[in-house]
């Protein structure tokens, strides 16, 4: 029977993972501070490169500590009752048979990727309530959506093992194996992983398995795995290629999606384009390359993707002409921390948007530049005229809510509706 | 409490109550008159009247029985072949009863539908134009396909000129006993041009502080990008300073509120307002802004696009010094 590798010489204990100790002694600790009571950090946010043992670190330590092991995935959590279900299993400590309770949500980053504020949110408000220890994995920690998250967390950081570390294990399986491995080419396999060790078990299987004997003639016909490289190199590749094909690349390696890419880029480029002849240049490849995302959206027309991606990419490198080249630190973009970019915001305003349309005889999507604004500014001027606007537009509550901005004006608006309800 | 927005309040509902746009609503009357209607197509800027305009014929049409007769749709949020095929299909064939044969169809924002919809559309306003007539309002006409031009009469609509745009705000503001200044007024147009829902909008909300509406309140109320702040943006960039410009803009986009076309409008009529701009730069500046214009209507971020423009204003700047 077929087994992967990884799976099958999954460390059963906290002492067969590999590499990362430091990180492992502190979740280990925290993980048993619960015993002397509720923490002041009530979870763990694990972070750190794919395949280096984080997710296997918090199941060896639940079958370690005989805890009961409650995971959930990335998948899962937009849905509201997937989100209260697991509010529902982090409310105790003690499970149903006496045991303790260790609950894993895992891939934070996948809720990223389509913006679910609303998600990150809910997932907050169970951490700050949680009664058993909650352990949060994403591939980074540091994306903006997780600033409130962060503060309710221990942070413990997963480096990559080292080379020698994944060598080491790796020969340790040829030799459970029965396979006679010459130590060069295991030596490249584990050199090749870039500190993945589950990618390095992978090639290791797919090479020798069912072999007597590794060689490195055996190995060496394999490149370099590409490797999703961290953001910022990615965006260095976009900023600073000397040729259009290798900056196009940067969307390739890219963790994230495209409109994030683009934000990164739109971010940086004034600080890494210091001549103003490069920077108009940039910034008129962004422009086109944001045309174009119109165009998609106007249409629905994906293949429009490509002009987008050469323009924000290459379109961007080749501008760089008289610009001087220096260390200047990538900052994360500002603008998607503003609130109006929020998708929950976005839907909100769309709902009322269709709530003014009857009413306005104009589209939902242009009532939100034409009536809205002025609708926000009477809820914060003049109570009585917003509730009766809320009544003639039919708002509910939580559009009250969030028209009036805070709770309390929001209250009294609701108030004098019911008044004349 | 019956209580509406002024900007639906004062909607006009008969073509005689209508301000301006004298000639159309002549020609409008008479198509009443003669009950009958050709397919129609309304083109304008935002807020001249061109829903009422669809709205008050067919209720000099068909009286109160109006809403029987007369369908709308959004083609903005609406805009998909299937609802050509289907829901406006459906309308247009059933046939119509009462003493005029056929009913209307208000196509709004038609300028946002796709091809596609309009290649589907073209058939159904011919085969079934017996039964039904189309009335298609859009801002640019020239979104519209050559084919549905054709069959269609076309009626262009204008901002209000100002005294017509004072004489109904100043009429507006009696009604509701509200005081409105003379500066109030002035800015009331400086802001929203002769859109008349904007302008009927921005006096609403101003008039919600219970105070004396002056310009200062018309641009507090409206967050409207005052026009010194678009010219102070303007300068930092020709100075060379990208960043700072840049935030203004965002000050502007974000806090306020303000649309990028309101934006670009008024940074068209700074640039030769402009005492720091060197002459020579102004018109070179002006290529720049019809360009970024161009894109905000094909693009999808406002930002993206005027900051853009700005750091071609840095480079100008750069340019003329070096």
């Amino acid at each position: 029977m077929y087994t992967a590798w990884p799976l099958k010489y999954k460390p059963q204990s906290l002492s067969e993972v590999v590499g990362n100790s430091l990180a492992i002694a502190v979740f280990k600790d925290w993980v048993k501070s619960w015993d002397q009571g509720v923490p002041k950090k009530r979870a763990a946010f694990l972070y750190g490169p794919p395949g280096i043992g984080k997710t296997v670190t918090v199941e060896a330590l639940a079958n370690d500590f005989h805890m009961e092991f409650v995971e959930k995935n990335a998948s899962d959590y937009r849905t509201e009752d997937a989100i209260n279900r697991f509010a529902g299993l982090a409310s105790q400590y003690g499970s149903l048979f006496g045991g303790k309770r260790l609950v894993l949500l895992d891939e934070l980053d996948g809720l990223t990727g389509n913006s679910d504020r609303g998600g990150v949110r809910a997932i907050t408000e169970v951490v700050k309530n949680a009664q058993a220890p909650v352990v949060l994995i994403s591939n980074t920690a540091y994306d903006p959506r997780f600033a409130t998250l962060r503060k309710y967390c221990l942070l413990i950081e997963f480096k990559k093992p080292t080379t020698s570390e994944v060598f080491k294990h790796l020969m340790r399986l040829c030799q459970v194996e029965g396979i006679q491995a010459d130590e060069n080419a295991v030596k490249f396999i584990a050199h090749r992983s870039g500190g993945d060790i589950r990618s390095a078990v992978n090639d290791l299987q797919a090479l020798a398995q069912g072999k007597k004997q590794l060689t490195y003639e055996d190995v060496s016909w394999l490149g370099y795995r590409d490797r999703q490289d961290t953001i910022f190199n990615v965006v260095r590749m976009a900023l600073y290629s000397r040729t259009c094909a290798v900056a196009k690349q940067a969307v390739n390696l890219a963790d994230i999606d495209i409109d994030m890419l683009f934000e990164w880029i739109y971010e940086n480029v004034p600080a890494h384009f210091n001549d103003p002849r490069d920077l108009a240049n940039a910034m008129d490849a962004l422009s086109m390359a944001d045309v174009y995302r119109g165009k998609i959206r106007a249409t629905q027309d994906w293949s429009f993707m490509r002009y987008v991606i050469d323009y924000m990419t290459a379109g961007v490198a080749m501008a760089r002409q008289y610009s001087k080249v220096g260390w200047v630190p990538f900052k994360f973009p500002t603008r998607i921390q503003s609130l109006s970019w929020s998708k929950a915001e976005r839907a909100m305003q769309r709902n009322i948007g269709y709530k003014i349309k009857p009413k306005f005889h104009i589209s939902a999507k242009r009532s939100l530049s034409e009536v809205l604004p002025f609708i926000r500014i009477i809820f914060k001027n003049n109570t009585q005229k917003a509730a009766e606007i809320a009544k003639w537009l039919d708002l509910n509550e939580e559009m009250v809510n969030y028209l009036a901005g805070n709770e309390e004006k929001a209250a009294a608006i609701t108030a004098l509706l019911a008044e004349n309800a | 409490m019956s209580f509406e927005m002024w900007a639906e309040k004062y909607r006009p509902k008969h073509l005689d109550d209508m301000v301006d746009q004298k000639e159309i609503v002549e020609r409008l009357k008479s198509f009443a008159k003669a009950r009958n209607v050709p397919h129609c197509i309304f083109a304008g800027p935002p807020g001249t009247g061109k829903t009422t305009a669809a709205m008050c014929l067919a209720r000099d049409l068909y009286d109160d029985s109006y809403r029987e007769h007369l369908m709308e749709l959004n083609a903005s949020d609406e805009r998909g072949i299937d609802v050509v095929r289907e829901t406006i299909k459906t309308f247009a064939r059933s046939r119509s009863i009462g003493e005029i044969p056929f009913k209307i169809m208000i196509l709004d924002e038609a300028d946002n539908m796709t091809t596609d919809a309009q290649q589907a559309l073209r058939r159904t306003m011919e085969k079934y134009t017996e039964s039904c007539r189309f009335i298609m309002c859009a801002n640019y006409s020239g979104k519209i396909i050559e084919p549905i031009q054709s069959r269609c009469a076309p009626f262009r609509f204008s901002f209000l000129p100002k005294e017509e745009h004072d004489k109904y705000i100043c009429k507006i503001a009696q009604k509701e006993n509200v005081t409105l200044l003379p500066d109030g007024l002035e800015a009331i147009y400086e802001v929203c041009g002769g859109d008349m829902r904007r302008a009927m909008n921005t006096i609403q909300s101003a008039a919600s502080m219970n105070k004396p509406v002056d310009s200062k309140l018309i641009y507090a109320v409206t967050g409207h990008a005052n026009p010194m702040d678009v010219q102070k943006m303007l300068v930092t960039a020709v100075n060379g300073d990208f960043l700072d410009a840049r935030k203004q803009l965002r000050d502007m986009l974000q806090k306020y509120g303000v649309p990028g076309s309101d934006i670009i409008r008024q940074i068209h009529s700074e640039i030769f307002r402009t005492k720091e701009i060197p002459e020579p730069l102004k018109i070179k500046l002006v290529g720049y802004v019809g360009e970024t214009d161009f894109r905000l209507m094909e693009g999808s971020d406002d930002e993206v696009q005027l900051s853009a423009l700005l750091a071609k204003m840095v480079q100008a700047g750069y340019e003329l010094k070096h």
